[in-house]
């Protein structure tokens, strides 16, 4: 009997013991080893890894990277693995559409983000339409994207170009003055700023004091510098891209003007003010987020991580945008508990980013109305003597909802498939 | 052997005529048995439709331009504006005005081709570099109204907003998914490569390769050479627009990326690394780098310069191109 009963419990015991080692197994790894019938979430990155936009595009990518290894050490979405496979769309929209076509048919992916510039997230968020695919839009400003052409399926993590604007307007014109003298690049998102700027501008009761359009490669500036010494601004608002930013500040320092004309303009990145010369690093802009945020939680240990993992490199606007969507469709899958398109959609209208994930004050949320991430915007100045990564002074930090335009203002009329 | 061995005109009249046509129709025949093949054995390699309607519509672009350089001696640096006008014409067509993809189709390469075939006698007036700068300026002159023209062309962002439709045949209709879509490149590519081969076995054919094995000659016996630069060149044009058109149609969008001189030198690229001294060359080049880009940008962020050695490799070793190399291994 005794013998039966302590093989009895023996056998018990063993099971106990073994279920309990399981139990302490599962809880106590700190990585989750994924069974292999575990299929992994796949989110496909259309992004720049070569062309102009390259810098912006390594930002995003890094950035969402770092989202993939934290949420799969976390324990992944709905306890399965979380694959981001990245392609380059090179900013080309032709590319990028060839790009998310082998994403979906090849690589079976469950949703879509990407993309630095405009014309590829218009391209890319069309696409996704006609394959139902979830797509976030990480760094494409056109107002459309979530104004007229808004859609169902796309969602925006950076700002519209309004947003830009108007996130550092009131600086300019509070510290400054009422009359701008505007030099723009030549093309539709130079003009989209400027005149969201020049709306904004009368709406204050401001004058535009001049303004000149300069073709995309201009070098020589200095026609358009001689007419701004002559009619005196207050402002002189900078509109240009890449090179012909610097070559124009470079310029503008020659002849004297950012001494007595505030110099200023809209988007401003860290990876941009990172390549300036030391001469051409002044002015007031919008960043869309930053790094040195000290009242706001999380940021410091999210910086301080980041910087480890990728020797030394901040992150920037762009890395967060990376990051943020990446997260953005976790917390979306979590709350809708499945990867079906529509409900993920539906989940994700409305959603609130957490502080860890956010970043930033002032809990931004994307609005169900037109699927826009009500993101703060932080004006500023340009540190002309930091050294990286101190490079700019967050003046204020603006929440996205008092700047964003309403929904139906931005003309978007949401429609779902039937 | 200052004619090529491969070139239709003496594939076609050299005394192993018989040989060569029967050999050339069996080529075509298992040429079109892969083609039509696609969309079953791509999918098993890793590959996907879209990607093999891409290659099609650069090699049909390719072989338009090819008209031009390989058979006609002229080395035109704007055919993407011609391809662009294709697309253009295409999305605003479908965006603005018809539900019908072949109509759309139609009016994108007609606007393309009516383009090639005003702006030929102005581009042929020069010859040589020149030829080539002229080409160039008409290209990036269009590449610069797309992007001004906002409110029609959409401008940097490009133009969005129209679709594929169905096509609506007597008793059928075809949904224009992707595979649907390969066919339809198929069909267009196959029609164009025909047309193309029956004017390069024509008269017309013939003088075009005149002009290019001997200019001056043909000017001493009387013939009005630019205007048979200027057919070609409307002729190439055309199927350049008809590419395009197709182009809009895969990605439901363009852009001016499409007008602009980068693509009309990828067409170049794609013309000579495949061999533009033969008919299929420009085919031949467009697998060679569509693959290359879809794959090589994955394994490195460097696929461009890889694109670049490949291109000066084939140049340097095989100057006929990748068929011209092996046409001649086969006849040596």
């Amino acid at each position: 009997m005794n013998d039966s009963q302590s093989g009895n419990f023996d056998r018990r015991g063993l099971l106990k013991a073994g279920a309990a080692a399981g139990l302490a197994g599962l809880v106590a790894t700190p990585k989750p080893t994924w069974a292999v019938s575990e299929t992994p979430i796949k989110i496909g990155m259309v992004d720049p890894i070569t062309s102009t936009f390259a810098p912006l595009g390594h930002s995003e990518i890094k950035g969402a990277k770092f989202a993939e290894a934290e949420i799969n050490k976390a324990g992944g979405i709905m306890s399965r693995p979380l694959q981001l496979l990245v392609e380059d769309g090179a900013g080309n929209p032709g590319t990028s559409l060839d790009k998310a076509a082998r994403l979906v048919s090849r690589d079976k992916i469950d949703f879509l983000m990407g993309t630095v510039n405009s014309a590829s997230s218009l391209a890319l968020s069309q696409f996704a339409d006609k394959h139902n695919l979830l797509f976030i839009a990480t760094g494409g400003h056109v107002d459309s994207l979530t104004g007229t052409n808004c859609r169902w399926n796309t969602f925006r993590t950076c700002s519209t170009t309004w947003m830009l604007t108007s996130g550092d307007f009131e600086t300019l014109f509070k510290k400054f003055g009422k009359s701008w003298y505007f030099i723009t690049t030549d093309y539709a998102f130079g003009h989209a700023e400027q005149a969201d700027y020049t709306t904004q501008l009368k709406k204050a009761g401001g004058t535009v004091a001049g303004g000149a359009l300069a073709p995309v490669g201009t070098t020589d500036f200095s026609s358009y510098l001689i007419d701004v010494k002559a009619k005196k601004p207050k402002v002189l608002c900078l509109l240009l891209v890449g090179d012909d930013q610097v070559n124009c500040m470079k310029q503008i320092a020659q002849f004297g003007i950012d001494k007595e004309i505030a110099v200023g303009g809209a988007l401003f990145e860290l990876e941009q003010a990172r390549a300036l010369p030391e001469a051409a690093r002044y002015g007031w802009w919008t960043m869309e987020w930053y790094w040195n945020q000290p009242n706001t939680p999380h940021v410091a240990a999210f910086v301080k991580a980041y910087a480890a993992q990728y020797n030394g490199e901040y992150p920037s606007a762009r890395s967060w945008f990376g990051y943020a969507s990446t997260y953005a469709i976790k917390l979306a899958v979590e709350r809708a508990q499945s990867t079906d398109t529509m409900k993920v959609v539906k989940a994700m209208e409305g959603l609130v980013l957490p502080p860890e994930v956010a970043l930033q004050p002032n809990a931004p949320a994307y609005r169900a109305a037109d699927h826009q991430l009500l993101l703060s915007m932080f004006p500023g100045h340009v540190i002309q003597t930091g050294k990286y990564p101190n490079l700019f002074d967050v003046s204020a930090i603006v929440p996205g909802a008092q700047l964003a335009l309403p929904p139906a203002a931005a003309g978007c009329k949401m429609t779902y498939p039937a | 052997m200052s004619t090529d061995l491969s070139s239709p005109r003496t594939a076609s009249t050299k005394s192993p005529g018989k040989f060569t046509m029967s050999r050339r129709g069996l080529g075509n025949l298992i040429l079109a048995a892969v083609l039509l093949a696609v969309p079953f054995w791509l999918p098993l390699v890793g590959g996907y439709t879209d990607l093999a309607s891409r290659v099609l519509i650069y090699a049909l672009a390719a072989m338009g331009l090819n008209l031009l350089l390989g058979y006609t001696g002229g080395l035109s640096f704007g055919h993407a504006a011609y391809f662009g006008l294709g697309a253009y014409g295409v999305g605003l067509m479908l965006k603005y005005e018809t539900h019908s993809t072949l109509l759309a189709l139609l009016a994108g390469t007609l606007l393309g081709g009516l383009a090639a075939a005003l702006l030929g006698p102005i581009v042929v007036r020069r010859r040589g570099i020149y030829f080539s700068m002229i080409t160039i300026a008409i290209g990036q002159m269009f590449y610069f109204i797309a992007v001004r023209w906002n409110s029609l062309t959409g401008g940097e962002d490009g133009l969005t907003g129209f679709s594929r439709q169905p096509i609506h045949l007597p008793g059928v209709t075809l949904a224009m998914g992707s595979v649907d879509f390969y066919y339809f490149v198929l069909l267009c590519f196959g029609i164009c490569a025909t047309l193309l081969w029956i004017i390069l076995n024509a008269p017309l054919g013939h003088t075009f390769v005149a002009i290019r094995e001997n200019h001056k000659r043909l000017t001493f016996l009387g013939i009005k050479t630019r205007r048979y630069i200027a057919i070609s060149f409307a002729i190439s044009g055309i199927v350049a627009a008809m590419a395009g058109g197709l182009d809009a149609l895969l990605d439901n969008f363009t852009s001016p990326n499409l007008l602009n001189y980068t693509l009309s030198g990828d067409f170049l690229i794609i013309a000579v690394l495949g061999g533009m001294r033969n008919f299929y060359g420009p085919l031949v080049g467009a697998v060679v780098f569509i693959m290359m880009r879809d794959y090589v940008s994955s394994i490195t962020d460097n696929w461009m310069s890889v694109i670049g050695l490949v291109f000066v490799v084939s140049v340097i070793f095989f100057p006929m191109g990748i068929l011209g190399f092996f046409n001649r291994k086969s006849s040596s």
